[in-house]
């Protein structure tokens, strides 16, 4: 049984389709890398299943239950968790902060909130700047921290969108060693990103998408050498430099 | 496990601002040790009616980020709340003064659901809208409120003095319940979603819940400081709802510190006092005060408490971030992650 079914999900913003009769199904454990130009749709897919947009038609199932229409604090607390390309932190309150809320939004007591937090800025190594409030942080710095904040509480789906873009290569690769640690231990992704290198690295499965539909879906190494895919996004030199 | 111990924690933060807090009401528990002019005690009561609901208004602006423009408005409501039962129906304080609770909290709530979606300009116009259609509806329904005479509301005690140890009282009281919010899981998510909204409801803060609460306590606290102040000068009016009185309401926080405990109170006592002073230059005081918060929200964002934490914090050798990081490194050294 699929973890999460997405079902001919269609959204358009007005005479623009983003979305497109997609569906995709993710099974528990996976780390499906969800690639495509700019403009594909991507993004909005990812609003739709966080609850951020409602989608115009379709159904959305996690764990065979249908959650289309939810909000996204609902879909929070049921297990499906979203970090934003653009980053979203509490920028008054401090790192430490910032995630103490998310674990008691999840419903953890403030002596869970705080043991977790700690082995969280541990874990991505943002302790020498927990006290420092979110707004006073680089840009990757915020980026793990809202990493960090969606695993206060182990989710059954992390929607991660962008999450290496603009990001210095040592904080990318606490973050990908984090994803892999987790998803040795059964936890399941999407992944978004334009990254290719990450996305042949970390995931074992793709979709492509391009105008809203999905263009290619199956495994990394052949979704990147598919002819569609290399001609809507990828181009004729890339395609052969992901060939192996 | 305990938190950790950190000045820019908000639990180290709240805990700093209400002994700042309890030095203040201390302060203003031995003053009339030394005020014992019936007008000057007057005017440290009004003080107080203004730091109470600037405390109102402050959790709702300040830590939830729902900037209203409606305080004043709710403060008369919660006057004529007491004064239409006591008018109408000879309800003694007892009952109106609770109505003057509960009237403008679940108009307060009622408000905060219409409004919900809102942010920013569109709330701010939104709910000073609200607020002039209450004070215009009050101000033309002469058979029910006596319109611009006003209403006559019984006092709950004579003598000055008792009055100004019952406005001590009752903003010791907002206070603590502000203080008691804010140390529950619900202040940290008022914050989150002042901060950001969409990232605060992502990490599944209920925003709805939490705006509606903000709203009703808010405007309870407002009209609670109504119905009290009615009971103070025996008269209430549509005056009290002007926008003039919500531009006061702002200044206080803005000055003393918004988003802050201590700041309302600080705020509220040193605009309102200062305000006699200028008082013989008439007009001239509401300039000098919008002139202070346009300066306070340029350069002094945190207003006076943050200037005070500030000196505090230098003086401590902390950095920004209020404190050291725990590997000896600089705060520079720990922002840049080096």
């Amino acid at each position: 049984m699929a973890l999460m079914r997405i079902e001919n999900i269609k959204k358009r913003f007005g005479g623009l389709v983003a979305v497109d009769d997609v569906s995709i199904e993710v099974e528990k454990g996976d780390l499906l890398g969800l690639i495509g130009p700019n403009g594909s749709g991507k993004t909005t897919l990812l609003n739709v299943l966080s609850g951020h947009l409602k989608a115009d038609s379709g159904a959305v199932f996690v764990d065979d239950k249908p959650v289309l229409g939810m909000d996204p604090a609902q879909l929070t607390r049921l297990g499906v968790v979203r970090m934003f390309q653009m980053t979203r932190v509490f920028n008054r309150m401090s790192a430490f902060d910032n995630l103490v809320v998310c674990g008691l939004a999840m419903g953890l007591s403030e002596t869970q909130s705080y043991a977790r937090a700690t082995e969280l800025l541990e874990e991505l190594k943002l302790v020498p700047v927990m006290y420092l409030d979110a707004g006073q942080l680089s840009g990757g710095q915020r980026k793990l921290l809202e990493f960090g904040a969606c695993f206060m509480v182990a989710p059954h789906i992390a929607l991660l969108d962008e999450p290496f873009a603009a990001v210095h290569p040592i904080m990318k690769e606490t973050m990908s060693d984090f994803i892999r640690r987790r998803n040795a231990d059964g936890q399941t992704f999407i992944l978004v990103s334009h990254d290719m290198p990450v996305i042949v690295d970390l995931c074992p499965r793709s979709v492509c998408m391009n105008a809203g539909k999905v263009l290619a879906a199956g495994m990394t190494q052949d979704v990147l050498q598919s002819e569609a895919v290399i001609e809507a996004y990828l181009g004729q030199d890339a395609g052969e430099q992901h060939h192996v | 496990m305990s938190p950790p111990k950190n000045p820019n924690l908000h639990s180290s933060k709240l805990a700093n601002e209400l002994i700042l807090s309890l030095v203040v009401l201390g302060v203003l528990a031995l003053l009339p040790a030394f005020v014992q002019s019936p007008y000057w005690l007057g005017v440290l009561i009004v003080s107080m009616y203004f730091a109470i609901m600037s405390s109102g208004w402050n959790l709702l602006a300040g830590y939830a980020g729902q900037f209203s423009l409606a305080p004043a408005a709710f403060a008369m409501l919660g006057g004529y709340s007491t004064g239409l039962f006591f008018y109408h129906l000879k309800a003694p304080l007892w009952i109106g003064l609770p109505m003057a609770i509960i009237i403008p909290g679940i108009i307060g709530l009622v408000l905060g659901r219409i409004v919900l979606r809102l942010s920013g300009a569109y709330l701010a116009l939104t709910t000073l809208s609200f607020a002039e259609i209450m004070r215009l509806i009050i101000y033309n329904s002469i058979d029910f409120t006596r319109g611009d005479q006003g209403l006559n509301v019984p006092g709950l005690l004579d003598d000055r003095l008792a009055y100004y140890y019952i406005f001590l009282v009752s903003l010791a009281i907002v206070v603590g319940l502000v203080y008691w919010i804010l140390r529950m899981p619900l202040g940290r998510f008022l914050q989150a979603l002042r901060d950001d909204e969409i990232g605060a409801a992502s990490r599944g803060v209920n925003v709805v819940r939490c705006k509606t609460i903000a709203f009703f306590v808010s405007c309870a606290i407002c009209g609670f400081a109504g119905g009290l102040y009615g009971t103070f000068a025996r008269l209430v009016s549509p005056e009290l709802g002007l926008i003039a009185q919500t531009g006061l309401v702002i200044a206080m926080v803005v000055i003393g510190g918004m988003g802050t405990l201590v700041g309302p109170l600080i705020g509220a006592l040193l605009v309102y006092t200062a305000s006699e002073f200028l008082r013989d230059v008439g007009g001239i005081q509401m300039i000098v005060f919008s002139f202070l918060v346009i300066i306070f929200a340029r350069y002094f964002r945190e207003g006076l408490w943050g200037l005070v934490r500030r000196g505090f914090d230098r003086r401590g050798g902390r950095g920004p971030g209020g404190g050291q990081p725990p590997d000896g490194r600089s705060n520079l050294a720990a922002k840049r992650g080096a």
